[in-house]
């Protein structure tokens, strides 16, 4: 049993290494989603939200942390 | 077999990230090696070896059904939260926010570890070796079939990704019986990183295409997205350095 926990809680720990950084990404996935399929955004428009969205929020993550993280 | 050009992305990638997970699972099994010997560290890899076997017999059919572009946002997904989170622990990690990952120090830890079990409970001591060697084996063995799957799985590339990870066992496998000490020299954290690249421009790009994208330039695509995250990353190592050394 605690094995098959701690098997859950890795895996889990594999995608949402940091709960927030998940969250903001999954929102902004949801968000391209949408404005995609009911708001009839050009899909380059889309493909460039996705990625530069990504981008901002990767630098944000660790400039977050770094804030964060330091005494 | 696909031709070379479209297969190396995948192989590469599946390479370098099964080579992270393979270093770390080597080093338990090897402590357990060191402390009880071979035999419960062996069966104890063979067992973890065996469950991952029937997750991926299991899986395997399982994907054939999945219509392609479901497929491909699934995975996209992961991978983009997989990648990203690689990346921006190995951004910490360059910029000295985290610590970096020690193979000597988790090596000694896990024999005081289970020198710990020795004296609390003598007569299963094997048993407790060999569940230990099992569990390192299967958390980091599924780590890898999952980056065979991401990367393979919905291009036909399913075989040439799981070359990359085979030759990667291989590699740590040779390397670990020739040195036959934790394998501290791996340069993790830049491997870390690179993969964090591939994987977060694989995750992107396939997002994307199940959410209906088509990229232009296709494939080359990826090359662009891979230098945009590698920029990223650096850019926010710079960033968080400046910070910490600001706030210090």
């Amino acid at each position: 049993m605690m094995m098959l926990k701690e098997l859950t809680g890795e895996l889990i720990g594999m995608f949402v290494a940091e709960k927030w950084l998940a969250v903001a990404v999954l929102t902004l996935i949801a968000v391209t989603g949408s404005l995609l399929d009911f708001a009839g955004l050009d899909q380059l428009a889309g493909g460039a939200i996705l990625l530069f969205g990504s981008l901002l929020l990767l630098l944000a993550s660790v400039c977050y942390a770094a804030k964060a993280r330091t005494p | 077999m696909p031709p070379l050009s479209t297969a190396a992305p995948a192989i590469s990638a599946a390479f370098f990230a099964s080579l992270v997970e393979v270093v770390e699972a080597f080093t338990i099994v090897l402590a357990v090696a060191t402390l009880r010997g071979w035999r419960p560290a062996a069966l104890g890899t063979a067992g973890g070896l065996g469950v991952l076997a029937c997750v991926v017999l299991l899986l395997g059919p399982v994907l054939d059904r999945i219509p392609i572009t479901s497929l491909q946002l699934a995975i996209g997904i992961l991978l983009l939260l997989f990648g990203m989170g690689w990346l921006r622990k190995a951004s910490l990690r360059a910029a000295g926010i985290i610590p970096f990952h020690d193979e000597d120090a988790i090596f000694a830890a896990k024999t005081a570890e289970l020198r710990e079990d020795e004296g609390r409970r003598s007569r299963s001591l094997n048993w407790i070796a060999g569940v230990t060697a099992l569990k390192a084996v299967l958390l980091e063995g599924l780590e890898v079939v999952f980056i065979v799957v991401a990367v393979g799985a919905g291009r036909g590339l399913l075989v040439p990704a799981s070359l990359g990870a085979l030759a990667a066992c291989a590699l740590v496998l040779t390397a670990g019986v020739l040195v036959h000490r934790p394998l501290s020299r791996v340069p993790e954290n830049l491997l870390k990183f690179g993969v964090g690249v591939v994987l977060s421009a694989f995750g992107v790009f396939w997002t994307g295409e199940g959410l209906g994208i088509v990229w232009p330039a296709q494939d080359l695509a990826l090359l662009l997205f891979a230098a945009l995250f590698l920029g990223a990353g650096l850019i926010g190592s710079a960033f968080a350095r400046k910070l910490s050394m600001e706030f210090a």
